[in-house]
């Protein structure tokens, strides 16, 4: 096994949490190295421009580990999952793929547990927050409209709004029949060119990874910065553990390259931004496979995954639907507050989304008679559908849930010999009475806007995308695994960062408050580094 | 560069294609594309992970004369029905013709820095006149 020089701090993993962190460590002149387990991906590499665009999507550039069966991924046991996570190894993290939808929390969000008597409430609050959400859109260069009526201060955008387009427009005729809320999507796609980032094109192929180098990942917005700055980033990187001293603190982590190659990074601090599944399986893997950091018994605990619905319609005119963003083009959060009425608690951002290329329309196998799927019928659905549909999504509140975990499989490994996760998750009453209730409303959204039809997708398996929740933050070490900065209760010199840190999943689409919530924790890791008690 | 599928694999393609896509509602036929080269070799150069399967379903033996007998086939092999329909339906809509008869330039490059227009904020107008809806905290 090698071992590298020591540094300051070893962050693992290299999407927007790991890298707002390396960027506020490396900029206070501390010496930060990364370790991300997957590689570079030029924004060439990526097939939006090309007419392979509906192929590839489907295996090279699917969000599903286990579809792409890439080496730099680790597989994921699901057989005991309602929802698959998803999520991509690669310098920008699942950034690479993601549909750059990027919401700010609702200040209820912070307060579930006082509002409606569920959950916890988060160790801060929405103002608390506010200042580091518009630092990191700064750093994304956000679009999206001012002045939204759903935020107390409008959630400002550095960037004007992208064009709201003909579906947009449709859509928004709808709402407003209905007299419900809607506003022009935020999203961390420039309209302008902005720092590393072009303008974008409207492909519409944002969650298949952007050709255009113009959605805000970490691989455009941070690590070149960075890396400039001084900061190390390894890439072909796994970890397999964090070690620690015989007082049981963190002195750094053990990662293995492509070859099987052992290598040891030492550091005063060790940072987990691995994502919601990864971190935790770290945290599991360390001291023998007997865990680390886990006085509480949460790590790996409390996953959320945001169960996804959504309701097509279609319309009786050309609305250019294939035109992005996608990206969204309108949210609205009509429903997203809680009514007692409803049978439920909490509620559900919706987004609108183009519907994409022909292929949308083309069923799977299983999902009906041949007769309907192919044959004369293909050609009439294409016909009446393609560039005339497009997609109320509906993301609905996640609530933690101890049973909804991860642990380690016993059986399934990945290419460095490491035991794969293995999730259990269950989708809650709560969650599909939420569901339900959301696809109603967003059928009559529809048919105000003048939809000659609509289809409905209860729950998509493929949908969990924001993985939260499994190493809690707060106050009390035996309800949680680290304190309101991300420190661990158990070893202090170390600190989850990413999204495995939420006490509660809110009903937003998470990568703005995962990158926030980075840069707060980051400035006090900082501010207070001179106290932190390290290995030996 | 030597084509993935063997001339009997191509006639088995080319009849399951005929059947698949017949062509209608102003879309062509797979027969008047003539999808069993180029296209689909394209495709499998693309994604060879599709290669296996679809090997496999021309393999079957049994009659295909209409949409009841490649039902047949799909249920002894799901899985390999599942890569004929991907490589299928992916040689006929990169196909040019295909998408100029429904209209798709592709996923095609505009400018976003055209923002909101006025019709646009026009719309939003009566969302702000009703006013904030975030609950009070």
């Amino acid at each position: 096994m090698s071992t590298a020089d020591p540094c300051d701090v070893v962050v693992v993993g290299s999407g927007p949490s790991g890298a707002v962190v390396a960027s506020g460590l490396v900029n206070a002149g501390i010496s930060v190295t990364v370790l991300e387990q997957g590689d570079w991906v030029p924004a060439d590499a990526f097939d939006g421009a090309r007419r392979q665009w509906e192929l590839t999507q489907l295996r090279k550039w699917h969000p599903n580990p286990n579809v792409r069966g890439r080496a730099d991924d680790y597989p994921i046991d699901t057989d005991q999952a309602d929802v698959n996570p998803l999520m991509f190894a690669g310098v920008g993290g699942a950034a690479l793929i993601y549909g750059a939808h990027w919401m700010r929390f609702m200040p209820s969000d912070f307060r579930v547990r006082t509002l409606h008597g569920v959950a916890d409430d988060w160790p801060f609050d929405y103002d608390e927050l506010a200042p580091f959400y518009a630092y990191v859109d700064e750093a994304m260069g956000v679009s999206g409209q001012d002045g939204n009526t759903a935020y107390p201060d409008g959630a400002p955008c550095p960037l004007p709004a992208l064009p709201m387009g003909k579906v947009g427009r449709k859509a928004a005729e709808g709402m407003n029949k209905l007299g419900w809320h809607w506003w022009p999507g935020s999203n961390a796609i420039p309209s302008r060119a902005w720092r590393n980032l072009q303008p974008c094109v409207l492909r519409g192929t944002c969650g298949t990874g952007c050709s255009d180098g113009a959605k805000a990942t970490p691989d455009r917005t941070h690590w070149p910065d960075a890396i400039n700055a001084g900061a190390r980033l390894i890439t072909g990187a796994r970890v397999s553990e964090v070690t620690t001293d015989a007082h049981g603190r963190a002195s750094g982590v053990i990662w293995i390259d492509r070859a099987g190659k052992r290598h040891q990074q030492k550091a005063d601090i060790v940072v987990l931004c691995a994502n919601g599944v990864g971190t935790p399986r770290i945290l599991m893997m360390s001291n023998d496979r007997h865990g680390i950091a886990n006085s509480s018994g949460l790590v790996g605990r409390r996953l959320m995954m945001h169960p996804f619905a959504a309701v097509m319609g279609t319309f009786d005119e050309d609305l250019e639907s294939w035109v992005g963003p996608a990206g969204q083009i309108l949210t609205s959060m009509q429903f997203y507050e809680t009514d007692a009425s409803r049978g439920f608690v909490r509620g559900a951002k919706w987004n609108c989304m183009p519907a994409g290329g022909p292929q949308s329309f083309r069923a799977g196998y299983g999902d009906g008679p041949l007769t309907d799927a192919w044959g004369e019928n293909l050609h009439a659905r294409v016909r009446r559908k393609f560039g005339r549909s497009f997609e109320w999504g509906i993301v609905g509140e996640d609530l933690p849930d101890a049973q909804n975990r991860i642990t380690l499989s016993e059986t399934l490994r990945d290419t460095s010999g490491l035991p794969c996760p293995k999730i259990e998750y269950t989708v809650s009453d709560n969650t599909r009475n939420m569901l339900d209730f959301h696809i109603a409303r967003a059928i009559e959204a529809m048919e105000a806007a003048g939809a000659i039809e609509t289809s409905t997708t209860r729950l998509i398996r493929d949908c969990g995308w924001h993985l939260l929740g499994t190493a809690v933050m707060g106050a009390d070490p035996e309800k949680s695994v680290v304190d309101q900065y991300g420190q661990s209760h158990d070893v202090p010199n170390l600190y989850v960062m990413d999204g495995s840190v939420f006490p509660t999943s809110s009903g937003m689409n998470p990568t703005a408050t995962i990158a926030a919530v980075a840069a707060r924790n980051v400035l006090s890791l900082i501010e207070n580094r001179r106290e932190a008690v390290v290995a030996a | 560069m030597n084509p993935v599928l063997t001339d009997n694999e191509r006639d088995r393609f080319d009849s399951l294609a005929r059947i698949m896509l017949p062509g209608g509602s102003g879309m062509p036929s797979a027969e008047t594309l003539d999808l069993t080269g180029s296209p689909v070799e394209t495709v499998l150069a693309i994604d060879p992970s599709r290669i296996d399967g679809l090997k496999r379903f021309l393999g079957l033996e049994g009659l295909v004369a209409n949409m009841a007998d490649i039902e047949t086939l799909a249920q002894r092999d799901p899985d390999a029905f599942g890569d004929l329909g991907v490589v299928l339906a992916n040689a006929y809509f990169m196909h040019s013709r295909v998408r100029e008869a429904i209209g798709y330039p592709g996923q095609e490059a505009r400018d976003s820095s055209v923002g909101l227009s006025h019709e646009d904020l026009a719309l939003l107008q009566p969302v702000i006149d009703r006013g904030p809806i975030y609950r009070d905290r």
